[in-house]
């Protein structure tokens, strides 16, 4: 349980939270801190999961911990927070790893083969050097270029050994503060690198065979069909028998390739034939298998027209063809990996994205959603930020919180900036109210949650949540499409049923108003009220503010009302 | 008739597309073969008879004898409306147009002969329409139609460059030698001028004429509903072109002298040729549309075409031309006929197989466009195509436009101005190779155009970091030219391999090296590279002036000239002097620079002293050396890519977060992530967390301007206080997102107690 914790992004958390925060905190803390869990205990009793929280939280900030240390030694500096380096004085961290490069490498190198799994990757590796060195040598001895490029597939092959052994590489490591997304990118950028290579070597084939038009040399078949099989042979037992993470991925995701339309399009006209062959044939057919075939198939081919009837133009027509099935298995993969890099919004979650958006713009007091950015950090964690332009009398903490619980769904590492317009303008309301009362009431919304000096005590007794200590509100179950329920017990307590029709326009402002109350007359109940509206309005707020949004223009309009409802209230 | 239409589909639960059954239609498949038969037999004997007649005589001859049989059935001018004087003229054009089309299929058919006539030229509508819309449409129907168009142009390959025809090779040796008139002799030069090999341009011409007459059929449906009747409108217009060609066929006749000696022998084959080509086949094609519908007469029409063909190409003796022969010139060239070669075969099996393909109707119907779901769940589409909704672009007009685009800004001109010259050494090059035979300078050729690739790669990432943003592309386009900056690194790293490979392959076993054409070839190149690189590190200190300054620049910078050139906004502190996609262009052209040099200096030693081991040294060291230059290139797009804190910004940005934590109200940070997005963006995010008595709108201002100040202009901070971390704990449904809330606000708890006792 507490490692899976950590496998995700709140290790990450849990890991600043234990490492960073705590040294500088060291300083002005009190004595009193550790003890924190056993209160919270107290305060938590009628929340069971919290308790349980608790527990773990504290392995959870234990472990990484300790793997921080650990860290410590690889990267003496880059994993130290920033104002740890600065205060150190000059050593820049990027120069001091870079001048040791090669014993960085061994020592990462190390790490991964400390792992059991990644010896069979490097035992194929090996395996794969041998393999291409002997393709290399047949391939200058027959002349040909269709094993050439037959042999490409093979160093390819090579790369995604070494993508695989980097993607382990990967889990192994911790974000960085240099790198402080993670180390999934290097996954991302290792695909597309094998990638964008082995296009390059196809292109690099098809100049050659252009070339080779003019004149074509002649083709020794002595070992044509050998190298063929040999290659082959490997190819498919390194597919087969090596689980590479990253490619089987992006294999999937990406589109299709035309050579996998083709034979899915073939093979679904031959199920129309001969039915037993469906379960086999008709489902998605890996890229890489799929290439490694026809490439042999191609090969076969030239081999047999070349002894039958000496046609040597073959092995370049085959050439080109095996280059062109190159460029089509791989272009589609290394278009999704670079629209990776590119920190492009992927298309399959746009319609997921744009749902969430929306449900955010309606929130209440959301004006404007902009400037949203979301990208894949690695393969498949979201990453994303956007701005949230609120109203200024809106509570930015609070549609935070709803922002970022909807959001958090779907984009995993996500920020929100909420802002805004002229918030350095006091609210109409001052010209009414007198600035004193200001100060408190502007930002009522978040003074109202945690009432300030006043409330002190009781907050000391339950520090965290302001939730539990009012027994009326049961910790809500926030059900948005049922306000019903969580109307009733925060509009009786607070607004009396004098004015029913004004219902959406009492919550909506109470925030608001009642804290302006509050400033004035009983500052102790403010706790009670605060957080009753904190955690019961919050809820039927979608409702509640919306109504409250049509009607606020009457409110402000005949600007006198404030004063007034709060003389009604008592 | 009433069997199609009583079959009851819906009831079938087999929608769309009926096929009947094959029982039904035997007669008309039986009459589709025959004609078709009878066609062929036609073709190979207007072969024969082409070898006499003029074409234009011949092409007039049949266009009369259609029109006056056509005239006779069909009687245009007493029955139906009249004609207006409009239509006339539209008929003339009509005439005019079908006259060349069937000149230039005549001509086609002297150059190659009947059966790759027959191949190339006799395909249906259906086919041709669909083979262009998988060309150059982008729906074009499936994966099953491109390879159709595939097996097409595979089989057009094989019969331009497989089928080695005798006749057509000496044909190809005395090209000018016997041109009977105006007409042939401008066909013959404009195939020449062409570039195409003489025997070779029959096939090209056909293949155009197929093109014209598919587009001309087309657009003559409208014309014929105007009339009133396809039948109609074709013995108009055979009249009317009969008519166009009798002033030129009197001239000819007048001016020339006639190789037929008695036109009465002929009489029979021309009979035989206009009833089977042009009345039977045109009255059983226009039958067999209407009962097999289009794409099925077409697909049987084609087969039996091309097999009645080859069947006729095996065994037919040229009885004709035996006979004509002896009559006129006997003993003369007495094997010169083309002959069935494995490439027609192969081409035969491959036009047959595509023509089946492209003929079959697609079986997924029109691709529509999902429009939503109707109330009981099933998909609704779009039909109407994409058709109608593309305003396609003229070609012109979007070159223009590009080409505009192109020009606008600095970077992409540059590289544009130096694509044509490269382009333009590397066609001279390859001009003057074919010229004089020299194997040498093509392969050179080919390699200068393997590096415009490069160029072009770069030019399209310069122009596309210009497009705005869009809803994929949030930030807009700039990180292309990062990502083309390093897909250049590593095509010069595979350059640099191969090099290397290739040089130590050489040392291993020096060639002798034919140093003539080499030294003014790399002359050449030095020259036109070393234009570039003028260029290219102009436009670096140009970049390095305009958008940023100071930093380091890798080695082949001209930093100081850069400096000079000061355009007044020249401080965004830090940045690199040029983006990753100049420095790759740059780095490219740079690594041909050294080629050539290498090349020279290779080349005098060798002249010199016969130091054959000079090359593979020279290449060696060559190799190295982009090998070494592309490593800082590389690894800077590498740490852009990986969204690494820029290092340029790191001590700013370190310095900035400390600032902010001193801000008033500020208790801590976390999540601090800033990265370079491309050239002019510095991103970054930040969570604060901040008293609860402190004003958010205040804090994300000063942090702004903190941050701005390091370098990151494009920020996002969110604010927290103690409330957020409550509103989350109550509503996070998330186990982990509880466990790291509490940890954050055990945080921020501690600090706030810390001040309250102080």
């Amino acid at each position: 349980m507490a490692m899976d914790g950590m496998s995700t992004s709140p290790a990450g958390l849990s890991f600043h939270n234990g490492s960073d925060f705590y040294p500088r905190k060291l300083g002005p803390k009190p004595d009193v801190v550790p003890s924190g869990v056993t209160e919270r205990k107290v305060g938590a009793v009628d929340k069971p999961d919290m308790v349980a929280v608790d527990v773990i939280n504290f392995q959870d900030s234990d472990t990484p911990l300790h793997r921080k240390k650990q860290e410590t030694d690889t990267y003496v500096l880059w994993s130290g927070p920033p104002w740890t380096l600065t205060e150190q004085g000059t050593i820049h961290p990027f120069r001091k790893t870079h001048k040791s490069f090669l014993g960085k490498f061994v020592q990462e190198f190390n790490l991964v083969a400390s792992d059991r799994r990644s010896w069979k990757i490097l035992l194929f590796g090996v395996m794969n050097v041998i393999c291409t060195a002997c393709l290399l040598m047949w391939c200058n001895s027959t002349n040909s270029m269709a094993l050439t490029a037959y042999t490409y597939l093979t160093i390819f092959d090579l790369f995604s050994l070494i993508t695989c052994l980097m993607s382990s590489w990967v889990t192994m490591k911790k974000p960085s503060q240099l790198f402080s997304f993670g180390f999934e990118r290097f996954e991302v950028l290792a695909v597309f690198a094998s990638t964008v290579l082995v296009q390059l070597g196809a292109l690099f084939i098809l100049k050659e065979s252009v070339e080779r038009f003019v004149e074509q040399p002649e083709v020794h078949t002595g070992r044509l069909l050998v190298g063929t099989f040999v290659a082959l042979f490997f190819n498919l037992l390194t597919l087969l028998s090596v689980k590479n993470k990253p490619f089987v991925y992006v294999s999937e995701a990406a589109s299709t390739s035309w050579l996998q339309e083709h034979v899915a399009d073939l093979s679904r006209s031959l199920c129309g034939i001969v039915p037993a062959l469906s379960s086999f044939l008709l489902p998605r057919m890996n890229p890489f298998v799929l290439i490694n075939l026809a490439g042999a198939f191609a090969l076969g081919i030239t081999y047999m027209l070349i002894e039958i009837n000496n046609y040597n133009a073959v092995d370049t027509a085959s050439a080109v063809a095996i280059a062109l099935m190159t460029f089509g298995t791989m272009y589609p993969m290394s278009v999704y990996s670079g629209k990776v890099l590119l920190q492009t919004t992927p298309s399959h979650v746009i319609g997921q994205l744009d749902k969430l958006l929306r449900e955010v713009s309606t929130l209440d007091g959301v004006l404007e959603v902009r400037n949203e950015h979301f990208w894949t950090v690695g393969f498949g964690s979201l990453a994303g930020s956007v701005h949230v332009r609120i109203r200024r009398d809106a509570n930015e903490q609070m549609v935070l919180a709803h922002v970022t619980n909807r959001l958090h769904t779907l984009v995993s590492t996500l920020t929100v900036q909420i802002f805004k317009d002229d918030w350095t303008r006091p609210s109409l309301v001052s010209g009414v109210l007198p600035a004193a009362t200001l100060s408190a009431s502007d930002y009522g919304g978040a003074s109202g949650f945690l009432p300030p000096a006043s409330s002190k005590q009781a907050e000391e007794l339950d520090p965290l949540t302001s939730t539990p200590t009012k027994p009326s509100s049961p910790p809500p179950e926030f059900a948005f499409n049922t306000p019903g329920k969580n109307i009733q017990p925060v509009v009786l307590p607070s607004t009396h049923q004098h004015r029913p029709y004004n219902l959406g326009l009492a919550y909506g402002a109470s925030p608001y108003t009642s804290m302006l109350n509050q400033g004035f007359t009983q500052p102790g109940g403010g706790l009670g009220v605060g957080a009753g509206l904190g955690m019961g309005a919050r809820l039927p707020s979608v409702q509640g503010y919306r109504t409250s949004f049509s009607a606020a223009p009457h409110r402000y309009g005949s600007n006198l009302l404030p004063s007034q409802t709060s003389q009604y209230r008592p | 008739m009433d069997d199609k239409y009583s079959s009851n589909v819906i009831s079938g639960g087999k929608l769309g597309r009926v096929e009947v059954p094959n029982a039904r239609l035997t007669r008309y498949i039986v009459l589709l073969l025959l004609t078709k038969m009878l066609k062929a037999l036609g073709i190979f004997e207007s072969y024969d008879l082409l070898k006499v007649v003029h074409i234009v005589q011949f092409v007039f001859i049949l266009k009369l004898g259609c029109a006056v049989i056509l005239l006779f059935f069909q009687k245009p001018f007493s029955t139906g409306k009249m004609v207006a004087k409009r239509q006339w003229i539209k008929i003339l054009k009509h005439a005019v147009i079908s006259s060349i089309i069937s000149l230039l299929g005549f001509f086609g058919l002297t150059l190659c002969g009947p059966l790759r006539t027959l191949l190339l030229f006799e395909h249906s509508d259906v086919v041709v329409i669909s083979l262009l819309s998988v060309l150059f449409t982008s729906s074009g129907g499936g994966p099953s139609k491109t390879r159709g168009a595939a097996f097409f142009i595979i089989a057009v390959i094989c019969l331009l460059l497989f089928d080695n025809d005798d006749l057509m090779a000496k044909m190809a040796e005395h090209p000018e030698g016997h041109h009977d008139s105006a007409l042939t002799h401008a066909l013959y030069t404009g195939i020449a001028f062409l570039g195409v090999a003489d025997h070779k341009g029959g096939v090209v011409l056909l293949v155009l004429a197929l093109c014209l007459k598919v587009a001309f059929s087309t657009h003559s449906r409208k014309l014929s509903v105007e009339i009133g009747g396809a039948k109609r409108l074709y013995a108009l217009s055979s009249l009317v072109s009969a008519m166009v060609l009798l002033p030129w066929v009197t001239v000819l006749s007048a001016t020339t002298e006639s190789k037929v000696e008695s036109w009465s022998g002929l009489i029979m084959p021309f009979v035989m040729i206009i009833f089977s080509v042009m009345i039977l086949d045109f009255y059983v094609e226009s039958i067999c549309t209407a009962k097999l519908e289009a794409p099925r007469s077409a697909r049987y029409g084609s087969i039996f075409l091309f097999l009645s063909g080859l069947l006729l190409a095996n065994f037919w003796t040229h009885p004709l031309t035996d006979q004509l022969r002896a009559m006129s010139k006997p003993g003369q060239q007495a094997s010169t006929e083309h002959v069935l070669s494995g490439g027609v075969l192969v081409s035969a099996c491959f036009f047959i197989l595509s023509d089946s393909i492209l003929s079959s109707p697609s079986k997924k119907g029109q691709k529509g466009t999902l429009v939503g779901y109707s109330p009981e769940g099933i998909p609704l589409y779009n039909l109407m195509g994409d058709a109608l909704q593309h305003s396609s672009q003229s070609l012109p007009r979007f070159i223009k436009d590009s080409l505009k685009q192109i020009l606008e800004e600095y970077d992409s001109r540059q590289i544009f101005y130096f694509l044509c010259l490269n382009l333009a050494f590397t066609f001279v090059e390859l001009f003057y190779g074919v010229w004089t035979n020299s194997l040498g300078l093509i392969s050179d050729g080919f390699h200068m155009l393997f590096d415009c690739s490069a160029l072009v790669l770069g030019l399209f990432a310069a122009l596309m970091t210009r497009w705005k943003a869009t809803r994929i592309y949030s930030y807009g386009y700039g990180r292309v030219e990062i990502l083309s900056g390093f897909i250049n690194g590593l095509f010069l790293m595979v350059i640099a391999f191969f090099v290397f490979v290739e040089s130590i392959s050489r040392l291993i076993d020096p060639p002798n090296i034919n140093t003539v054409m080499l030294a003014p070839v790399s002359v050449g190149g030095l020259i036109v590279n070393l234009v570039g690189i003028c260029a290219f590190s102009h436009a670096h200190s140009h970049g390095a002036s305009k958008g940023s300054c100071s930093g380091h620049e890798h080695g082949h910078s001209h930093g100081g000239h850069g400096h000079s050139h000061g355009h007044g906004h020249s401080h965004s502190p830090g940045g690199r002097g040029m983006n990753a996609n100049m420095r790759g262009v740059f780095l490219h052209v740079l690594a041909d620079t050294l080629g050539s040099v290498g090349v020279i200096i290779s080349t005098v030693l060798i002249s010199q002293f016969g130091w054959l081991i000079a090359d593979p040294i020279c290449s060696l060291f060559i190799a190295t050396l982009i090998f070494l230059s592309v490593i800082p290139l590389l690894k800077d797009a590498c740490e852009v890519l990986l969204l690494r804190i820029p290092p340029e910004h790191e001590k700013d940005l370190n310095f900035a977060l400390e600032k902010v934590q001193k801000i008033e109200g500020v208790l801590s940070y976390r999540d601090p992530h800033f990265w370079r997005h491309s050239a002019n963006v510095v991103a970054g995010t930040v969570h604060l967390q901040i008293m609860s008595d402190v004003v958010e709108q205040r804090v994300i201002q000063q942090v702004t301007a903190v941050l701005k100040d390091a370098g990151v202009n494009n920020l996002t901070v969110q604010v927290e206080k103690e409330a957020y971390f409550q509103h989350m704990s109550g509503l996070s449904t998330g186990f982990h997102e509880v466990l790291a809330m509490t940890q954050q606000m055990e945080s921020m708890k501690y600090y706030k107690d810390g001040t309250c006792i102080m």
